[in-house]
C-alpha cells in the first residue's frame, strides 16, 4: 500500500513564503513518497518423480512478459520401478538392474534429455518462495515396512538401493544416492529457494537374500514440505 | 603594504569565491509533493520471471504503481532549476526503480542511493503535474516482509 508521512502542505508554506526555501529544506524529512512493497503470491512449489505434467511447453524460454512458457501441472500417474530375478540367480548377490516404465527424458526447464529411460527414474521441482534463500524445501519418502507378495510374504525395502546421476550433470546431487528404509519417513533431498533442481535415480536391488519366489511390491509416496 | 600582504590579499577573495561556488552547487532542496496521488493502492510485487533459474542467483521480484504527480515549485516560480527524482539507499537493499511519464517530466531509472534527472529549465507555473508509471525491482530475497521504499523530488536551483 501507498501511505504518507507526517508532511507541511501547500497552505502551511504560503504564510512564511518569503523564508521559504529555508522551511523546505527544514522540512525534507516530511517531504518524501513511502511507497510500500507486498510480494504477491511469492510461493510455489512443483515437485516431479517420475512423468510431470507442463502445459504449453518448457518453464523456458521465458516470454517477453516475464512468464515461462509452460504451466506446471498435476500428473496423478503412479510411475513403477521392478526387476525380474532369475531363478538361477536369485540370492547370488549381484545387484540387479531395475528399470521404469516412466518416459520422462526431458527436463521441463528447457527440454534437455536429461535421463535415460527405462534405466533412470527423473526426480525434480522448484520451491519459489520471497525472502530470504537459505531454507531449503524437504524431499521425504514414506517407505512401506516391507514389499509385499499376495501370500503375505515379505522382503525388505532396505534392498533397493539407488544411484544419483544426470545427463552432462555436474555438482552435487540435489537428490542424491540412498538405500530405502524399512519402513518410515526418510530425507531423499532437498530443493534450495528459487533453484531448479533435478536428479535420475537409477535403481537396483541387492539380491543378497533368498525370499519366496513371488511378485513383491510397495508403494513409496513422495512428500515436498515447504520450510 | 609589503610583499607578503599583497598576497594575502589577492588570495582571499579568490578562496572566498571558490567556497560560495561549491556551496550553491550542493543545494539541493526537497520538494512538496504532498499534493500527489497514487491511483493504485498497493504495490504488488510479482517474480519477474516464474520460473526459477537452475543456479539459484538472481531473482528479481517486480512491481508497479502509477502516481499522479503535483509537486509545488511555488518557491522557484520564474527561475530555472533542475528537478531530480531521488531514491535515498534504504533498507532492506538495493532496490531499482524504472519509470515512465505522459512528457512533462523526464522517463528514467535509477539504484537506490542515487537520483536522475526529470526536468531542466525554467519554472512557469506553481505546480508541475505528470503522470508517472513506477516499476520497483528489488530481489525475491529480500521481500521477508512489506518493504516501505521512500523517494522524493528535489530541485537543484541554477
Amino acid at each position: 500500500m501507498s501511505s504518507r508521512p507526517e508532511r507541511l502542505n501547500a497552505c502551511t508554506l504560503r504564510p512564511a513564503l518569503a523564508g521559504a526555501v529555508l522551511l523546505a529544506a527544514a522540512s525534507t524529512s516530511v517531504l518524501a513518497y513511502t511507497a510500500t512493497l507486498t510480494a504477491a503470491a511469492p510461493e510455489a512449489i512443483y515437485l516431479q518423480v517420475g512423468v510431470g505434467l507442463f502445459t504449453g511447453g518448457n518453464y523456458t524460454p521465458i516470454k517477453g512478459d516475464g512468464q515461462p512458457t509452460g504451466t506446471p501441472g498435476n500428473n496423478t500417474t503412479i510411475n513403477n520401478v521392478s526387476t525380474y530375478v532369475p531363478q538361477a540367480d536369485v540370492g547370488n548377490g549381484a545387484a540387479q538392474a531395475m528399470t521404469t516404465d516412466s518416459t520422462a527424458t526431458q527436463s521441463y526447464w528447457d527440454g534437455f534429455t536429461f535421463c535415460s529411460v527405462p534405466a533412470q527414474l527423473y526426480i525434480g521441482g522448484f520451491y519459489r518462495t520471497a525472502g530470504g534463500s537459505t531454507a531449503a524445501a524437504q524431499v521425504t519418502a514414506t517407505v512401506p515396512a516391507a514389499l509385499t507378495d499376495p501370500h503375505g510374504d515379505t522382503l525388505p525395502f532396505s534392498k533397493i538401493s539407488w544411484t544419483s546421476a544426470g545427463n552432462d550433470d555436474e555438482g552435487a546431487e540435489p537428490f542424491p544416492a540412498g538405500t530405502f528404509v524399512n519402513g518410515g519417513v526418510q530425507t531423499v533431498g532437498t530443493m534450495a529457494s528459487n533453484t531448479w533442481n533435478e536428479s535420475c535415480w537409477t535403481f537396483s536391488y541387492s539380491n543378497n537374500t533368498v525370499p519366496k519366489s513371488g511378485y513383491y511390491s510397495g508403494t513409496v509416496t513422495y512428500t515436498m514440505t515447504t520450510p | 603594504m609589503n610583499t607578503v600582504h599583497l598576497r594575502f590579499a589577492f588570495f582571499l577573495p579568490l578562496a572566498l569565491t571558490i567556497i560560495w561556488a561549491s556551496a550553491a552547487q550542493a543545494k539541493s532542496i526537497t520538494i512538496d509533493d504532498s499534493a500527489s496521488q497514487a491511483i493504485e493502492p498497493s504495490v504488488s510485487m510479482h517474480w519477474k520471471t516464474a520460473a526459477p533459474s537452475r543456479s539459484g542467483g538472481g531473482n528479481p521480484m517486480v512491481g508497479t504503481m502509477t502516481i499522479r504527480v503535483r509537486i509545488n515549485l511555488t518557491p522557484w516560480l520564474r527561475h530555472s532549476g533542475r528537478i531530480y527524482l531521488s531514491l535515498p539507499a534504504q533498507a532492506p537493499g538495493p532496490i531499482g526503480l524504472s519509470w515512465i511519464t505522459q512528457g512533462r517530466l523526464l522517463p528514467g531509472q535509477l539504484q537506490s542511493g542515487s537520483r536522475v534527472l526529470v526536468y531542466a529549465g525554467r519554472i512557469t507555473t506553481p505546480f508541475m503535474e505528470d503522470t508517472l508509471t513506477f516499476q520497483f525491482t528489488v530481489d525475491g530475497s529480500l521481500m521477508r516482509r512489506a518493504v516501505p521504499v521512500t523517494y522524493h523530488f528535489e530541485m537543484d536551483e541554477d
